[in-house]
């Protein structure tokens, strides 16, 4: 009849309802997979490899491949700085879906774990290397495109030559870079592409 | 004789490497660091697919498992960088890690600005070819700078004995070489004037005349006020000009 638990049941029901859906939704959303941004990191495989590796890897070995691991975070990073507003863009036009918004900013926050992770780690090789490791990083990376850009001047040569019909006179030999004095005879292995080139043509007068 | 190994996938792993796990980041000297989500963390190793790599015998460099080579398309790896930053670091054993970018070799600036001089007088008296030589030899100087040096250095020392290297080419009448270094320079250091103007004199060279104008404007975008550029672009359409007339007149003599 009208007694005082029925609006409190009532309002039982319908509270706990909209809890248990509530509560439900949330578990759904959580677990919800998407999509990786980026593919894999090789450089983190190789770090980790290094690590594990039975004979363990010199210092000198692992202390590189943790520079190298952060170089390709650096290049993350500029390239989600770079996708985050042409994204925001085509998603406010509603170009794109909400999924791959999702993998940019899950993308972003594993970065900055793994940035935390490889400063953790250089500071566990040397005090302090955690503030400079990023930095180097940087420089790194602009040496490594300056290199490359040089040591592509032969090959720009032959395509050049084939552009314009026009072969290259000079008769200078061109030797593969070397590495520095103080390290001891490693043959570069980027050697290789300079010979060929060359020797095809330039084999007249030699100074 | 090698040392190689192989990690069955799915073998269970953690950062064991015997200077403590990487989450108690807090030294006396460094900040403090917010520790990282642990289940974020837990991503990160999930990731992880071991690379097939095998070791030297001095454990300093890296190679792939199946074919001992440092870069290797079949297996998809390229430890070449690694190598060459590893074996400089072994063979300086009073660097513990890369050192902050200030920090600069001061005998390798002069090493390469010697090299260069010896260039740039061979050059002046007209012995082309080996300024050439010299040139080279400078540029490869400076490629060896340890990477973790300012660029700033390097870009400036590399572009300079390029470009003059291009002109070496250029007076030796030798312009696809020339051209191909004049390139590398505006790749290396985009808004210098100098980069332009050797490749502007290449194509010319070259006889491709409007492509050298087309030089020569891009490097005017940079640096509108650049007497030598504006001079050599008048000379360039003058020539253009000329060049037309010549065509419309044989052609006209031709009907």
């Amino acid at each position: 009849m009208a007694s005082v638990l029925v609006p409190i049941v009532y309002l039982i029901i319908v509270f706990g309802g909209l809890f248990l859906f509530s509560y439900f939704y949330r578990k759904h959303t959580s677990t919800q997979s998407y999509e990786p941004y980026f593919p894999s990191h090789p450089e983190r495989n190789a770090y980790v490899t290094l690590l594990q590796s039975e004979p363990r890897a010199s210092d000198a070995l692992l202390k590189s491949a943790l520079v190298r691991r952060a170089m390709a975070d650096v290049q993350r990073v500029i390239r989600i700085r770079e996708d985050k507003p042409a994204l925001q863009n085509l998603l406010q036009k509603g170009s794109i879906g909400d999924d791959l918004w999702n993998s940019l900013i899950n993308a972003e926050r594993e970065l900055e774990a793994e940035i935390m992770e490889v400063v953790g780690e250089a500071n566990s090789f040397v005090e302090g290397w955690g503030q400079v490791i990023f930095p180097t990083a940087n420089e790194m990376l602009a040496n490594e495109r300056m290199r490359a850009v040089f040591e592509n001047v032969p090959a720009a040569r032959v395509e050049l030559e084939r552009k314009y019909e026009v072969k290259a006179k000079h008769t200078a030999v061109i030797p593969p870079p070397l590495l520095p004095k103080s390290s001891n005879g490693s043959t570069p292995s980027t050697g290789a592409e300079n010979g060929d080139a060359e020797g095809a043509k330039k084999n007249k007068k030699r100074k | 004789m090698s040392h190689s190994h192989s990690h069955a996938p799915g073998q269970a792993h953690s950062h064991t490497h015997s200077h403590g796990p990487p989450q108690s980041s807090q030294g006396p000297q460094s900040p403090v660091m917010p520790t990282p989500d642990p289940a974020l963390q837990a991503l990160i190793e999930d990731d992880f697919r071991p690379v097939p790599l095998s070791l030297s015998d001095d454990r300093n460099t890296a190679y792939c498992l199946d074919h001992r080579l440092e870069k290797c398309d079949a297996c998809d790896v390229d430890f070449v960088n690694l190598n060459r930053l590893s074996t400089l670091l072994a063979n300086n054993p009073n660097l513990l890690c890369p050192p902050p970018s200030n920090i600069v070799t001061q005998k390798l600036s002069q090493m390469v600005t010697t090299t260069k001089d010896e260039g740039n007088s061979l050059f002046k008296s007209g012995l082309h070819t080996a300024a050439v030589n010299r040139y080279t030899g400078a540029a490869n100087l400076a490629i060896n700078r340890p990477p973790w040096e300012n660029n700033q250095l390097m870009r400036e020392e590399l572009s300079t004995v390029i470009s003059n290297r291009s002109a070496a080419f250029t007076e030796a009448s030798d312009y696809i070489s020339a051209l191909a270094d004049a390139d590398a320079v505006i790749q290396i250091r985009k808004p210098w004037s100098k980069g332009h103007f050797r490749k502007a004199k290449a194509l010319v060279g070259l006889h491709r005349l409007r492509e050298a104008a087309e030089a020569v404007k891009l490097g005017l975008s940079f640096e509108p006020t650049n007497n030598e550029l504006l001079q050599y672009l008048s000379d360039i359409e003058k020539a253009i000009k000329g060049e037309t007339k010549q065509e419309t007149a044989e052609t006209k003599s031709e009907q």
